[in-house]
């Protein structure tokens, strides 16, 4: 029998606001000092006021947006509680009955579409650190914003796990709402898995494996999860519900304590902080903040930039920026010329964090169009426009400099090659084509390139070689 | 509604509680006694009243979203911790 996949994810997305959401101390706790930034309101002394930080609210407004979905006029806060050393409040301030983002989609390179459930803003709890026979709680990230992402049952492939959730990456980063850092765990994703016989009306047991930190161990998970509970229907056994965690050394999913059913959490209104209701105006504003996101990107330059390249690009949203502001007619070898360093050179990235400014591209990519530069010397020039040192110059300067522009001048171009034609040592080259070998061009090629210093548009110089050799 | 034992015996596991056996019992009767009388609402009729989330009819009560030093610091946070390690709060092992 043929099981099919239905999977649903929730995706928790760190914002990058400069403070907390519940209190006033710096939310960027990189590399610094375990319990270094926190506030009583963070380690929940009595009496202490939470008080909501007005960004993670426009945040949210612009990553709703990012998703297609409909920003609620009203939105409000509950407890969640629970017991655990990771949040000294004993709850989870977070929307279980009144979210801030309701209903939208995110649409998959692919084309499939993946409707979001809704979104809701809630604070992170701190961090543990396990050992022998104790643990030790930093508190740095506790109430650091969040906003979880909850999707519909809408995927069924291990690959749409992975393509949606590096798609709601690049949506987040694009909506500037996070770092967007996956190794320090600013996005985090739990997958719900349930399979059913093709046909089933209804759908199958699920299971959740939890805190998937990159789109591939969410593929991998998947994969693993889809095969062996298939392994388990086959041979007539029974899901079971629950939680399981992934263990990416060994690809391999085990179960984890059983999670406690949505009454145990004894939700009940926020009573400190009071509503939230949005005018449309105040969300216009904010939606006006959005820049091009990746599907505009996709749309405009569909048919100039072939699509596998366009989806490496769409990995950073300066670089697609800058591609905007870039000729028409020159984008697609300047797309290229990135692409091939994005794919090429070690640490790639770091190109990318500064980049040339359009108009050097644009010249650049004018002297490759004119044949002023081989499209080698075009990369050389391209890559030094990466050089803070070099790109004062401007692009035309680093190529003369270098003595990379190629002559095309055909008047000069025939001065040189009479000059190879004359010198003996090409003679029999020269009998060798006319005798019709074909490949004695190649020689007397590089013989005219070598004259020239290599500075000859060596295709205008075949051209002129024939035409004299076959009069 | 009627408060069983196994249920004051969950809700003390939700909140980490140890409760000897006549705690259960008196707790039990303090919470059936308080759920009686907060079900003394049940008997107004409520239909068309707006559910209250606060009495206080604010709304929107932000903050700007700028860093400010706090008066208590990380010494503060752990002089307040039972056991501290390497300047983190040391618990017995969860998992």
């Amino acid at each position: 029998m043929k099981y099919i996949p239905t999977i649903g994810i929730e995706c928790h997305v760190q914002l990058c606001t400069k403070t907390k959401l519940f209190s006033e101390v710096d939310n960027d706790a990189r590399g610094k000092e375990p319990n270094s930034c926190v506030s009583p309101v963070d380690y929940a002394l009595p009496g202490m006021l939470p008080r909501l930080n007005g960004e993670a609210i426009k945040f949210a407004i612009r990553a709703g947006r990012a998703m297609n979905c409909k920003i609620n006029a009203s939105s409000r806060f509950d407890r969640k509680h629970y017991f655990y050393p990771d949040s000294p409040k004993g709850y989870q301030i977070t929307q279980f009955y009144h979210p801030i983002i309701g209903e939208g989609y995110v649409e998959l390179p692919s084309g499939t579409r993946v409707r979001i459930e809704h979104a809701h803003l809630e604070g992170d709890a701190g961090k543990l650190t396990h050992f022998d026979t104790y643990s030790l709680v930093d508190l740095n990230r506790v109430d650091t914003p969040l906003i979880e992402i909850v999707s519909m049952p809408d995927i069924h492939s291990a690959k749409d796990v992975h393509d949606y959730c590096k798609e709601l990456w690049r949506l987040m980063c694009y909506a500037g709402v996070t770092y967007g850092d996956l190794y320090n765990g600013n996005m985090r994703f739990d997958v719900n898995i349930s399979l059913a016989p093709e046909g089933a009306k209804e759908l199958g047991t699920r299971t959740e494996v939890k805190n998937l930190n990159s789109f591939r161990s969410a593929e991998r998970a998947t994969e693993y999860e889809i095969a062996r509970q298939t392994k388990m229907l086959e041979s007539g056994k029974k899901i079971k519900q629950e939680t399981r965690g992934w263990n990416d050394a060994t690809g391999k999913t085990s179960p984890q304590r059983s999670k406690e059913e949505a009454k145990d959490y004894r939700y009940m209104p926020e009573p400190d902080i009071p509503p939230v209701n949005l005018t449309p105006e105040f969300i216009k504003t904010e939606v006006d903040k959005l820049p091009l996101m990746p599907s505009d990107y996709r749309e405009k330059f569909n048919g100039i930039i072939s699509n596998d390249i366009l989806e490496i690009l769409l990995d950073y949203p300066d670089l697609m920026k800058k591609l905007n502001e870039i000729d028409k007619k020159y984008v697609k070898s300047i797309s290229n010329l990135f692409a091939s360093v994005l794919l090429a050179e070690e640490k790639a990235a770091e190109y990318l964090n500064d980049l040339p400014s359009a108009k050097d591209l644009n010249e650049l990519a004018e002297m490759n169009n004119k044949k002023e530069l081989s499209s080698t010397a075009t990369k050389e020039v391209f890559l030094r426009l990466f050089d803070p040192q070099m790109t004062e110059r401007g692009a035309k300067q680093i190529a003369k400099e270098l003595g990379l522009i190629q002559e095309n001048d055909l008047d000069a171009l025939k001065k040189i090659v009479d000059t190879v034609l004359a010198k003996p040592e090409t003679k029999k080259a020269q009998d060798d084509f006319r005798a019709g070998e074909e490949k004695a061009i190649g020689f007397l090629v590089g013989q005219v390139m070598k004259e020239s210093h290599g500075k000859a548009n060596p295709s205008a110089v075949q051209d002129i070689l024939r035409k004299k050799l076959t009069k | 509604m009627n408060i069983k034992r196994e249920d004051i015996i969950h809700l003390a596991s939700l909140s980490n509680f140890r409760l000897n056996e006549s705690e259960i019992d008196s707790l039990g009767h303090d919470l059936q006694d308080i759920i009686k009388y907060i079900s003394q609402l049940d008997e107004l009729k409520a239909d068309d009243v707006e559910p209250t989330y606060q009495v206080f009819e604010m709304e929107n009560v932000w903050r700007d979203d700028e860093i400010l030093p706090q008066e208590a610091d990380r010494e503060a946070l752990l002089d307040l911790t039972k056991e501290a390690k390497d300047n983190q709060i040391k618990v017995p092992k969860v998992l």
